[in-house]
Order: C-alpha cells, then structure tokens, then sequence
C-alpha cells in the first residue's frame, strides 16, 4: 500500500541504521524522546531500537492520553455510566484503565450499558437510535482527537439531537512537554515530534523547544524507516550544532 | 526500555498510538459532509470530512478516529 511499504523497507532502513553510525560520537550518550505513544508503538512492532548503536537511548514520552488521565476521571465515567437510562460509550482504549474502584469494563459486567466506539460519529448513531436514552460519549485524546469530538458535537446540534453529550477529558501536548523540559533532572539530546499531532496544530507550538530550551525535535510519520530517518535527522543537527524544528513526515504535515 | 502499561496490553488503541488510517474515498456526501470511505483492507465506514477540501472519489485521505485529518497527496504536502 502506498504511504506504508516504501517505509518499512528492510533495506533501506539498515542504510539508514548505517547513517545513524556514523553520525554518533562514540564515547557520548544520546537520549531521545518520542513524544508520541504511536512511535512507543512502532519501536516496539519493528524492533526499532534494535538497529541503533548501543549509545542511542529512546526515552518514552507522554504521548499517551489514557495511560496520563487521572484516576478521578474514570471513576466519574463509572458513575455516569451507571446513572439510569445512560448508555456511556468510549474508545476501547480506557475500557481497563483502572479507576479507584474498577474499570469501566468491570462496570459494564456488573451491568452498566457501555459500549466501545470506533469514532464520536458512532456514539452519536447510537443516541440517535436511542432517543429515549442519554447518550455519553467518554471524549479522550490529544489535538489529533479533540477535532472529531468537536465535529460531532457541532453534528449533533445542526441535526438537532437533544440526548447526545460529551465528557470531555481531551488534554493538549505542549504544557506536559514544558513540564519536561522545567525538570531539572532532564537529560534529553532531542525530541522526535508526534506526527498526527502536528498535522492538527502545525509544527509551530514546537518552536519553543529548540528556542528556549535548545533541543532539535523532528516531527516524524509512524513507520520504522520514519522513525529511523527522524532520529538521523535529530544527530545530524546535533553534529552540526544546530537546533530547529524540522519535518520528517512531509507527506502529511504541510 | 520500561514496558508498556498494563492497560496497553492490547496490540491498537485508538486515541493512545495516535491512530491513523490511509483510506480511500468511495461516495462523497456533501450535503451531510461525509465521505464513505474504505481502508487498504477493504473495510468500509463513515468519515468526518470537515477538516479536508473539497473531495472527489478516489481521494487518499488520513482517518483519525472516524474523521478525515488530512488528505494525503494534496499539493500542500509534499
């Protein structure tokens, strides 16, 4: 499929594994995070860091919007869900996030009516085929998500459907990235940005990281040679003593 | 490397591994603002197409939990 076989070629990606050698200093650590859970992902599916030179460390980063809500909040869904006459629909992401007293998955054994939806555009179906029932739709997510749930919201109202509500829980990434880079126990080399993210907001809200806390970051696309392309780009501007936002991940983000 | 939390444990989350599907559209809805489209493995839904341009059938677009965040080979995007 075009988009995705060209950037899981094994071949050209031990060429890049190749690069990422000879851009290293031996003797010097390097420690680079991925913000984003779906590069987590990836590294982990593909191997990536099994190409990398022993003094290359990836650093996960926060990009996780359900393993970073509080617990406060899945405990609010719980008892939303079991309010009477409530079917309480989310992601399939939260359904085992533990809350203070079980999950929401727990909750819809004891009988709660929760169901896992694909898209808020699901969660609007099924109020609209309930409208005797409230409809909640637990909204998660980083900026990539928050325009769906803000679509189907704006949806629900042009299409008048009264039963239909939102708990919005969406948080953004910039604020826990400055939380990081305040620590002063943060000894990072350089960020690989999150590449859906950006094709939401742009590559401008990054700016601040190599501006005022001088550390490159590259957004990057999910693949394994994106990763891989992405962490040569971070080296060569450290080599080069540089530090900007660049884009790996052009054929998406403008 | 730590491990994944517990709740990840299974292989795709949606909203956490910032989710994106290449799927192509077949049917434009314009009055609704909706595009039927079908992903590479022939799976067809409903897509939010707000956020992109005007579409035609045949069009690539990104899927982020059910809507449209990008078109992919738009002359925006390299």
């Amino acid at each position: 499929m075009r988009f995705v076989d060209e950037f899981r070629d094994a071949e050209l990606g031990r060429a890049v594994a190749a690069e990422i050698l000879t851009l290293v200093e031996p003797g010097r650590h390097y420690k680079v995070m991925e913000v984003c859970g779906g590069h987590t992902h990836s590294i982990y599916k593909y191997g990536v860091d099994d190409l990398l030179p022993s003094n290359v460390e990836l650093v996960h980063g926060p990009g996780c919007p359900v393993c970073v809500i509080p617990m406060g909040r899945v405990d609010d869904g719980i008892a939303l869900a079991r309010e009477p006459g409530v079917i309480f629909t989310c992601f399939g992401d939260m359904m085992r996030v533990p809350g203070s007293d079980g999950s929401l998955l727990e909750a819809k054994a004891e009988g709660a009516d929760i169901r896992m939806v694909y898209s808020p555009l699901d969660a609007l179906r099924i109020a609209k085929q309930n409208p005797d029932r409230e409809v909640v739709f637990f909204a998660i997510g980083f900026e990539t998500t928050a325009p769906s749930t803000a679509l189907t919201l704006k949806r629900a109202r042009a299409e008048g459907v009264r039963n239909f509500s939102c708990m919005c829980s969406h948080v953004t990434i910039v604020p826990p990235l400055r939380a990081l880079l305040e620590s002063p126990d943060l000894r990072l080399d350089g960020f690989i940005g999150p590449g859906h993210v950006s094709t939401v907001v742009g590559a401008r809200p990054f700016e601040f990281i190599p501006a005022d806390y001088a550390k490159p970051v590259v957004i990057a696309g999910f693949e394994p040679l994106d990763i891989l392309q992405s962490i040569a780009m971070i080296l060569r501007q450290l080599e080069h003593g540089r530090c900007e936002v660049e884009n790996q991940y052009t054929r998406v983000v403008p | 490397m730590s491990e994944l939390a517990p709740a990840c444990a299974a292989d795709h989350c949606i909203t956490c591994a910032d989710d994106g599907v290449a799927m192509t559209v077949v049917a434009v809805d314009d009055v609704r603002g909706l595009a039927l489209c079908e992903d590479g493995g022939g799976a067809r839904s409903s897509v939010e197409v707000a956020l992109v341009g005007p579409l035609a059938p045949g069009a690539r677009l990104l899927v982020h939990a059910g809507t449209a965040i990008a078109e992919l080979e738009h002359p925006a995007v390299a």
